[in-house]
């Protein structure tokens, strides 16, 4: 997909491996790396390459149907070159859905990872109540299933039944209009930090528990308040945990598909194609054209390579340094 | 973590994967029973077919019950191109097409005997699609009808609108009794309605011409359908709000709406969405368009439908012909199913010979629907209507939300649904 | 309040390093404000579900009713109790797939921490563009690619797919990394121990809190999959939950949605994810992790 950045990277390795001595003691055996990642990488091949594989050759091709279309034979899916591709990026909704999950991003992933840095923070802080309990009830949101979702939110957000609106209206406020307009934007965004902010925390969470505890010590006897320890020492040490949910959000916001389709069934405001992959969505599952669908998926898959792997080099240097051996 | 055991597990488990691959493909074999498989997603549907299977053991159907939806085709389209599809699949009328286009359903009319009879000529129409080919079997059906809140209607003084004139009057009376109340809402979330009401109006949005197809959605008679509506929602005289949503059922259920376009199967839903509405509702005609017509769209309604991939069409075409045809079949139907059967007979066969549980208070429910199914105009479908669902959703939602052209957002759909079929190939004539 | 109680007594000399006796009111009260949070939609499934079907739309949102009892009978009554093998089949497809993919990412990401090997950084790119491509679009490939060998409509058709898991990978190199102290692997190889014995019997326990995390989230993941299952399967007798309560959400235009049921099923499918939670955290309080670096 990429082959000079994966070249780049290789030789990237190489270098390193050649700079540094090997060392003279009993080294490790030469096969046994490729022997832990042997499952990894023949699922790989089976269930992500060849699919990927088969889905750009999807997005190559198109149907093509002679006279009424019906009967056997009327369909046939010819050669269709780069036609889907330039079909996808021509439509604007394409672009349109891409300006959304951008804004939608904007709040998304600062605000959740925002939360998660800081919830995981407390569950590790010493002389905070309830910490058990907190982790559980903040992680609960990722077991709801989606099916009751939009029902769920239906309950919440539409004026006539949420609790909201009826303490608003007893209390004399204005009732906002959650599913329509800019307000939908934090309507959208609230489902996912809800939903999210309990992974992401677990993953910071995992991270700060494996700080061995000598550190803090070391920070406590220079005198660091908790606060101090927490910014100074423990932040840095997390820091590739908190690359990676970086890296996860930005590629989920990009495929962002669950939000927005729990919405749609409540409001007018939310249109199938609201973020690309609901066009990606609406195109293989509800008008049929798997060819379009796969254009457009591939499309987004190399926009997703762009940012996230930008992001990573941007971030990598010190992530690396983080588990230099 | 214990690692040889999860490292045997998963060696078991691709043994396990090689194995089934080399044995599971059904050979069948010609002695024993036949077996099909029928993907439906009628509730009930496993009770009707019990009763066949007990009476005919060369004969055996398996339900595997689906999720009804859009993408219930694309699904079977998928299975069919793999090889998989089952022998037999509930589809709705506007799928046809589509699934026939993408050569998943057989045409049955070789194995079919003295059916058509048994079905109003609008239905046998859509399972045609207008060739010498039959491509399913009717099952249900859904004749558009009128329901309104009779309690209400007598305390606001209302009467029941005769035509789309009178309805929009009727619209203005109640906003001016109660500002709060609307006779009810402009939904955009479900094409279907949408396309009855054209029906309704005289729209055929597709034709087949010889090798073409004529593509007329954005017609006089769906027009004006549009433009009615827009109308009214323009000056808030009904609401502009999705239906099916937890505040709709709250508005049917209070009194916030009054009334509901829809179909011979509202009762169902009524009955879950207004549970404290029980015996206040009443069913009448569709409002008309020329005063003392009969006219009325479908909405909703589905078919048996027998696929290429199945090895027994014959045995298929006998089961799908019995379960839509015999009238034991059609009253299980009824009772387990809730379904409106399509076979006239059975629309006034003794398993509707009383009113639904929630319209107690209309005994002659079934009799009077029955009539108006008469009057139901007839459908006509093509070979993207997933497309022109889709784009309908998109534009109609956008302007109602904001109040604005009805016609502008018709004319949208019409250009995206020829638009994706010129793309393709197809002959079209607008 | 007990936090109420020692404010007072907050101006003193700062505390011993060891005695933290006090309770930091701001923290505390943060993180009950976030649970609070988390809290109220969840209400929301708890409060549906005890109403019955003509209190579901009719009483207030958050205010319970008296039909839990009916509806979880009626839930069990469905169909001859299919949900309960819905969930079965949800258990063992998040389950089992949760394990194999735990195995999968704990091998091949101690190998990416640990070892120093021709390609390391190609691999770990290339796995990780797994995560590049939406499942929705591999969904139908996969569907394709199984049914040539004859494996759709199976419970391997939705088990296979999800083994690998790209985040599980990515993670699981980030534990081991943090984890596994390369002076111990040295010594141990030393002490003449082989790779694998290496891995089994020194870095797994280290990597132990870490990969019931990744077990966690794989089996949640697993669990709440919907588009897999949904190409994959037709036979409902192999449906996951989530398909399962799909169909009762859309059985056509006859007849009306069951609501009472989907969240009746929805709430019930909670209970063994929170289960799950709760044993797990313990695995999260063990540590192992100090303990192995004094050594």
């Amino acid at each position: 997909m990429t082959p000079r950045m994966t070249r780049r990277m290789t030789r990237h390795t190489k270098d390193v491996a050649e700079d540094v001595p090997r060392p003279t003691r009993r080294g490790p055996r030469r096969g046994a790396p490729y022997a832990f990642l042997a499952p990894a990488i023949v699922l790989f091949l089976l269930f992500f390459a060849l699919p990927i594989g088969y889905a750009i050759q999807l997005s190559l091709r198109t149907v093509e149907v002679q006279g009424l279309g019906l009967g056997s034979g009327a369909r046939r899916e010819v050669w269709a070159g780069l036609a889907n591709y330039t079909d996808a990026l021509a439509d604007p909704e394409l672009l349109d859905g891409a300006l959304r999950v951008a804004v939608y991003g904007l709040i998304v992933v600062p605000v959740m990872l925002g939360l998660a840095l800081v919830f995981a923070l407390l569950l590790d802080a010493e002389r905070v109540r309830g910490r058990r309990a907190g982790r559980l009830l903040i992680f609960l949101p990722y077991a709801i299933p989606g099916v009751i979702a939009a029902l769920l939110w239906g309950f919440l957000y539409l004026p006539s039944v949420s609790p909201l609106h009826r303490t608003l209206d007893a209390l004399g406020l204005p009732e906002p209009d959650l599913l329509g307009g800019n307000a939908l934007y934090l309507a959208l965004a609230n489902i996912a930090v809800w939903g999210g902010t309990g992974f992401n925390m677990i993953v910071i969470h995992t991270s700060l528990r494996a700080i061995p505890a000598e550190l803090y010590e070391a920070a406590r006897l220079d005198g660091c308040s908790q606060l101090q320890i927490a910014l100074r020492v423990k932040i840095p040490l997390v820091t590739p945990s908190l690359v990676l949910t970086f890296f996860f959000s930005i590629i989920a916001t990009l495929q962002v598909f669950s939000e927005p389709t729990t919405l749609r069934p409540l409001t007018n405001s939310v249109p199938t194609t609201w973020s690309p992959l609901m066009k990606v969505y609406q195109d293989a599952f509800g008008t049929g054209d798997i060819h379009s669908a796969a254009a457009t998926a591939v499309i987004i898959a190399l926009v997703t390579l762009a940012l996230s792997f930008g992001f990573l080099r941007a971030a990598g240097a010190r992530a690396r340094q983080g588990e230099a051996r | 973590m214990h690692q040889r055991t999860t490292v045997a597990a998963l060696t078991a488990a691709l043994t396990t994967a090689a194995l089934a691959g080399c044995g599971s493909s059904d050979g069948g074999g010609s002695d024993g029973p036949v077996d099909l498989t029928y993907w439906a997603w009628a509730p009930g549907m496993e009770q009707v077919v019990e009763l066949w299977n007990e009476a005919n053991p060369d004969i055996q159907v398996t339900v595997k019950e689906q999720a009804a939806g859009d993408d219930l085709v694309t699904r079977t389209i998928t299975a069919a191109q793999a090889g998989e599809a089952p022998d037999l699949v509930q589809a709705e009328y506007q799928a046809l097409p589509t699934l026939v286009s993408n050569d998943v359903l057989a045409d049955i009319s070789g194995e079919l005997d003295g059916a058509e009879e048994q079905f109003a000529p609008g239905l046998w129409q859509q399972v045609t699609l207008g060739t010498d080919a039959v491509y399913a079997l009717p099952q249900d059906s859904g004749p558009m009808m009128f329901y309104y809140r009779e309690d209400l209607f007598a305390e606001y003084g209302l009467e029941v609108p005769t035509t789309w004139e009178e309805f929009a009057d009727t619209a203005r009376a109640v906003r001016d009794a109660d500002p709060d109340t609307y006779l009810t809402t402009f939904s955009a979330n479900d094409a279907g309605l949408f396309a009855g009401l054209a029906q309704q109006a005289g729209a055929r949005w597709w034709t087949a011409d010889g090798e073409t197809w004529r593509v007329a959605i954005d017609d006089e008679a769906t027009r004006r359908v549009a433009e009615f509506w827009g109308g009214l929602v323009a000056e808030d005289a009904v609401l502009n709000e999705p239906m099916y949503t937890p505040a709709w059922n709250q508005a049917i259920n209070t009194g916030e709406q009054l009334a509901w376009v829809s179909a011979v199967w509202a009762p169902g839903t009524l009955s879950t969405a207004a549970p404290d509405t029980a015996g206040s509702w009443a069913m009448a005609p569709l409002p008309q368009w020329e005063e003392g017509g009969n006219a009325t769209g479908s909405w909703g309604g589905s078919t048996t439908a027998v696929t290429n991939d199945g090895q027994h069409r014959e045995a298929a075409v006998e089961f799908a012909t019995w379960l839509n045809t015999d009238p034991e079949a059609l009253a299980a139907l009824v009772t387990e199913g809730g379904i409106y059967p399509a076979a006239t007979a059975a629309q006034t066969g003794d398993a509707l010979a009383g009113p639904p549980a929630f319209f107690e208070n209309q005994p002659d429910f079934y009799a009077r629907a029955a009539e108006i199914a008469q009057g139901t105009a007839p459908a006509s479908w093509g070979p993207n209507v997933n497309v022109a669902y889709g784009a309908f959703n998109d534009a109609f939602a956008a302007a109602a939300e904001s109040r604005g052209d009805f016609a502008e957002a018709l004319a949208t759909v019409h250009r995206a649904t020829v638009d994706d079929m010129e793309s393709h190939g197809f002959q079209v004539a607008e | 309040m007990t936090t109420a109680r020692v404010t007072p007594q907050a101006p003193q000399a700062p505390p011993a390093p060891r005695a933290p006796r006090r309770v930091a009111l701001l923290p505390t009260a943060a993180l009950l404000l976030g649970a609070l949070y988390c809290l109220v939609p969840v209400v929301w499934v708890v409060m549906a579900a005890t109403k019955a079907g003509d209190e579901l739309f009719s009483t207030f949102t958050l205010a319970p009713g008296t039909g839990l009892l009916t509806n979880i009978a009626d839930l069990n009554a469905y169909r001859d109790g299919v949900y309960w093998r819905w969930m079965a089949n949800s258990a063992l497809y998040a389950g089992v797939g949760a394990a194999l993919s735990c195995a999968v990412s704990a091998l091949g990401g101690y190998a990416l921490a640990v070892y120093r090997f021709a390609g390391r950084e190609a691999i770990f790119g290339v796995l990780l563009t797994g995560v590049l491509m939406p499942p929705v679009i591999l969904a139908v490939p996969q569907y394709l690619l199984l049914a040539e060998v004859d494996l759709t409509d199976h419970y391997l058709s939705v088990l296979l797919p999800v083994l690998l898991s790209p985040y599980g990978i990515y993670l699981a190199r980030i534990y081991a990394a943090a984890a596994v102290p390369s002076d111990v692997v040295e010594a141990a190889r030393m002490d003449g121990a082989g790779e694998w014995r290496i891995f089994r019997a020194v870095a797994l326990p280290m990597m132990l809190p870490g990969l019931v995390t990744i077990f966690l989230f794989q089996f949640v993941a697993i669990w709440n999959n919907f588009l897999l299952p949904f190409i994959m399967l037709s036979d409902d007798e192999k449906f996951p939950m989530t398909l399962g309560l799909y169909t009762l959400l859309n059985q056509g235009s006859n007849s009306p949605a069951l609501y009472t049921l989907v969240i009746t099923g929805s709430l019930l499918a909670i209970v063994p994810l929170v289960a799950l939670f709760l044993l797990i955290q313990r695995f999260w309080s063990l540590d192992l992790l100090s303990g192995a670096v004094k050594s």
